[in-house]
């Protein structure tokens, strides 16, 4: 085993990929949502690179209204039943099902989770989130979406009484233990009707930006899915952070840090930057004279709008008109604000083209400087891409990556056969896996079964 | 209908040493006799029995990548889910199991499960029956809320969806559920809903009624036209003096209601079947095996067993077909699949892009 620290890599799986136009690329699978068998293939394709888990996001509402902008998010299968198809084909690699509590139970998650741990042989992970989404509250009885405040209340007790169930269930020691639990939100009696998880604590995940959330991830959280900040050194602040609340609880090795990654890579920089742009010519811009309240994903400015319009308003000149293939003078960029200069250097070193050289920003490099607020793009070769992955990671600001692939199934297999033999190659990356769980894929221990809460000890009445 | 008889197996909740490795070798067992469908029990509390079989939304989502032609009916009680949950479960499984899926919806009081359930705003014994009412209308309106094809994918304009073709539910009773559904309408439309004809809360919503005992079952023209499915508890074995020693170390469970208990030789269990069969009592059983027992009979074994000498003689008499005549759980059910009525009721109605 190396004893050099070593990156953890998971699969971000959207079907549709996390470009928004990632579909409709000529080679990708637009169907893929639906497709269990890709899906299972897809998975056994990040278990050959030695992956650490596959990662099921989850929304609890479809907008269709975010077709052009963000179709991922309409509709997916159900992940509990994708987690366990997935498991099902492979045998190594973890899988991470996004649950939230705000509109669940403790008992149907604990009772899930130590399920998939079960059938996989200790491979599940729980991605705790309380949600971003106003919409879901609606379909789930409720007039309105919790405030961070109470959402993260809830959750914290919830993931309290998830943990006492799972040590509740019977292990091969010793048989299932009441729990009775009376706490403000739930009163569970358990125990659990599952044995123990072959993990004992199923693997947690955590993602979000408040203070709420941070906190949980230090105290709790075995990966912490960090959320995208604009700058390296602020990459490097939250990640120092997550750390130091951590170390408060005597846990900082204990938690990794995945940031989310996209990379659009291809054996030359010239073929990552053809990629990438066109994957850019694939979206769907917004008509120029949409009305102001409409707030999409994706675009920039104020609406996030996808249009020249809403480009004019964020760079602060007059782009409107133009023929987006068209390069801008180098006057109008020259005049840009001072948010636009900062997006012009994210510009230059996604496309590598720039302000005055011999190949010019054009106006679609402008509509399509949106950053994204789940993962950070690199465009390059493999060894530019393996040079950003070893910067973050020897930087302080990650212990590996969430990889999320631009389409699918061709980003996933991109990464996984160029950029993952130079990671191996470099020594930053295992070559194998050394062991069949997920813990064990992340250095952890199983812990042991904790003795009876003290909320058991309370009467029932 | 089907020519033959309908039968399903419903395996053990509890007590199996290896769920996981109990459950892939049932189904591939029960798949290779050509059963036509297998229900998974869910219920959410620890019972006396010993560690349970996974979570039943776990167990069929293995089993539909496992098998394939089967049908796949897991448990669930509006007691313990949200609409919009269960209805989005069981399209999955729908999807990943090409159309196999089933819920069976059971509405009891159940005390210990209660007790695990409890949170703020929400009792399941406050409502029970109130949202057992409401729940399958909703979810079948659910799964109807995207229409087929809604699902364009043009890759040539970036039309991802027709919005035309999505709809929103808005459902305002005791359950409120806006909609539409985060999955693609399941492939069977609306996947199989079984529920106990003496169940007033939802039998009049399903597409397959279980009957309980064979012997007091209702009609053909009670149940409306749809399938009947006999509950039978076997105990069987080369001498009847065997299938009594298996029957009393079980505990000895009797005849009830709710289900027959056989005791005898495979002849004797399938000409036990085949008559209640030909008269048109039911129009097919689910088989209800006993819990692994003390004796240290392995449950695979009585499955095993059941399956090698009791289905070779119904089939030998033309009483079961040996060869699957679908590929959904619709279609080994004789049934069609349904128009999208929301849809067609909200055609004229407020829609959502
Ligand atoms: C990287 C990342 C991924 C997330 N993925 C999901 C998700 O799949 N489903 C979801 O409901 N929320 C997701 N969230 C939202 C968070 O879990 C969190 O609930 C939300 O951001 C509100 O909490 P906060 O105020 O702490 O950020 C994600 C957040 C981040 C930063």
């Amino acid at each position: 085993m190396p004893t050099e620290r070593q990156l953890h890599l998971g699969l971000m799986f959207w079907a549709t990929g996390t470009h928004a136009a990632g579909w409709r690329h000529p080679d990708a699978r637009a169907d893929a949502a639906y497709d269990i068998d890709l899906i299972q293939e897809v998975t056994a394709e990040a278990e050959r690179a030695k992956f650490d888990f596959v990662f099921l996001g989850d929304r609890l509402a479809s907008d269709p209204s975010l077709q052009y902008s963000n179709p991922a998010q309409i509709s997916r299968l159900e992940p509990f039943a994708t987690a366990t198809a997935m498991a099902a084909a492979t045998t190594r690699i973890g899988v991470v099902v996004t649950a939230n509590p705000t509109y669940s139970d403790p008992y149907s998650i604990a009772r899930l989770l130590a399920s998939l741990d079960h059938v996989s042989a200790g491979r599940a992970a729980w991605n705790l989130v309380t949600g971003a989404d106003t919409a879901a509250a609606f379909n789930f009885g409720r007039e309105e979406h919790w405030d961070t405040a109470k959402r993260y209340a809830w959750a914290q007790e919830c993931l309290q009484v998830v943990r006492d169930l799972w040590d509740s269930g019977a292990d091969a020691g010793s048989g299932p233990r009441p729990l009775g639990h009376r706490g403000t939100y739930f009163s569970v009696d358990g125990p659990l009707d599952v044995a123990r998880p072959p993990q004992g604590q199923v693997v947690l995940f955590n993602a979000g930006t408040s203070d709420q959330s941070r906190e949980l991830s230090a105290r709790e959280a075995d990966i912490v899915f960090a959320g995208m900040q604009p700058t390296f050194a602020l990459r490097q602040a939250y990640y120092a952070d997550i750390k130091e609340r951590a170390d408060r609880y005597d846990r900082a090795d204990q938690v990794t840090i995945l940031p989310g990654l996209t990379p659009i890579v291809a054996p030359t920089t010239e073929e990552a930057v053809e990629l990438y742009d066109l994957l850019n010519s694939l979206l769907v811009l917004d008509p120029e004279e949409e009305p102001g309240e409409l707030v999409r994903k994706g675009g920039i400015g104020e609406g996030h709008r996808r249009n020249l319009s809403s480009a004019s308003r964020v760079f602060g000149v007059e782009l409107r008109g133009n023929d987006l293939a068209a390069e801008v003078p180098a006057e109008t960029l020259a005049a840009v604000s001072e948010e636009g200069a900062l997006r012009l250097a994210e510009i230059t070193r996604l496309t590598r083209r720039t302000v005055d050289g011999p190949r010019r920003i054009t106006y679609g490099d402008l509509v399509h400087a949106a950053p994204s607020e789940l993962s950070h793009t690199v465009v390059g070769n493999p060894e530019e891409v393996a040079d950003m992955i070893q910067e973050w990671f020897e930087g302080g600001a990650a212990d590996g990556f969430n990889i999320y692939p631009a389409y699918v199934p061709g980003s996933v297999t991109a990464f996984t056969e160029l950029v993952v033999p130079v990671l191996q190659r470099r020594g930053l990356y295992r070559k194998d896996y050394t062991g069949s769980t997920l813990r064990e894929h992340l250095g952890l221990p199983v812990p042991p079964r904790r003795p009876s809460p003290t909320s058991a000890v309370r009467s029932t009445d | 209908m089907s020519t033959g008889m309908l039968l399903g197996y419903e395996l053990p909740e509890a007590g199996l040493p290896d769920p996981t490795a109990f459950l892939l070798a049932a189904a591939r067992k029960a798949e290779a006799a050509r059963v036509h469908h297998l229900v998974l029990g869910d219920r959410p509390a620890a019972g006396p029995a010993g560690p349970g079989t996974p979570a039943s939304l776990v167990a069929v989502s293995l089993l539909a990548v496992s098998t394939s032609r089967i049908g796949l009916v897991m448990t669930a009680a509006p007691a313990y889910h949200e609409p919009y949950n269960l209805a989005r479960m069981v399209a999955s499984v729908d999807h990943i199991s090409h159309g196999r899926a089933g819920w069976r919806v059971i509405t009891g009081p159940d005390a210990a499960a209660d007790a695990n359930h409890r949170r703020e705003g929400v009792d399941p014994v406050t409502d029970r029956e109130a949202r057992a009412r409401e729940f399958v209308p909703v979810v079948q309106n659910l799964w109807d809320t995207w229409e087929d094809g809604a699902f364009v994918h043009e890759k040539g304009t970036g039309r991802f969806i027709d919005s035309g073709r999505v709809h929103v539910l808005d459902h305002r009773g005791t359950l409120r559920v806006r909609g539409p559904l985060n999955v693609v309408r399941p492939p069977q439309g609306h996947p199989v809903v079984l529920a106990d004809a003496s169940d007033p809360l939802v039998s009049a919503h399903a597409d397959v009624l279980a009957v309980g005992n064979p012997d007091s079952a209702l009609t053909a023209a009670q149940a409306g036209g749809r399938p009947r499915l006999g509950v039978v508890t076997p105990f069987v074995a080369a001498t009847e003096e065997r299938a009594r020693e298996l029957h009393a170390l079980a505990g000895a469970p009797v005849s009830d209601p709710a289900r027959a208990v056989l005791t005898g030789t495979p002849g004797q269990l399938a000409e036990r079947l085949g008559a209640w069969f030909d008269r048109g009592a039911v129009d097919g059983f689910t088989v209800r095996f006993p819990p692994p027992g003390p004796d240290g009979t392995a449950n695979a074994e009585r499955i095993d067993e059941f399956t090698d000498t009791v289905l070779p003689l119904l089939t030998a008499a033309g009483r079961f077909p040996a060869t699957y005549a679908a590929d959904t759980l619709r279609g080994h059910f004789g049934l069609t699949r349904p128009a999208n009525r929301l849809a067609e009721r909200l055609a004229a109605g407020p829609e959502r892009d």
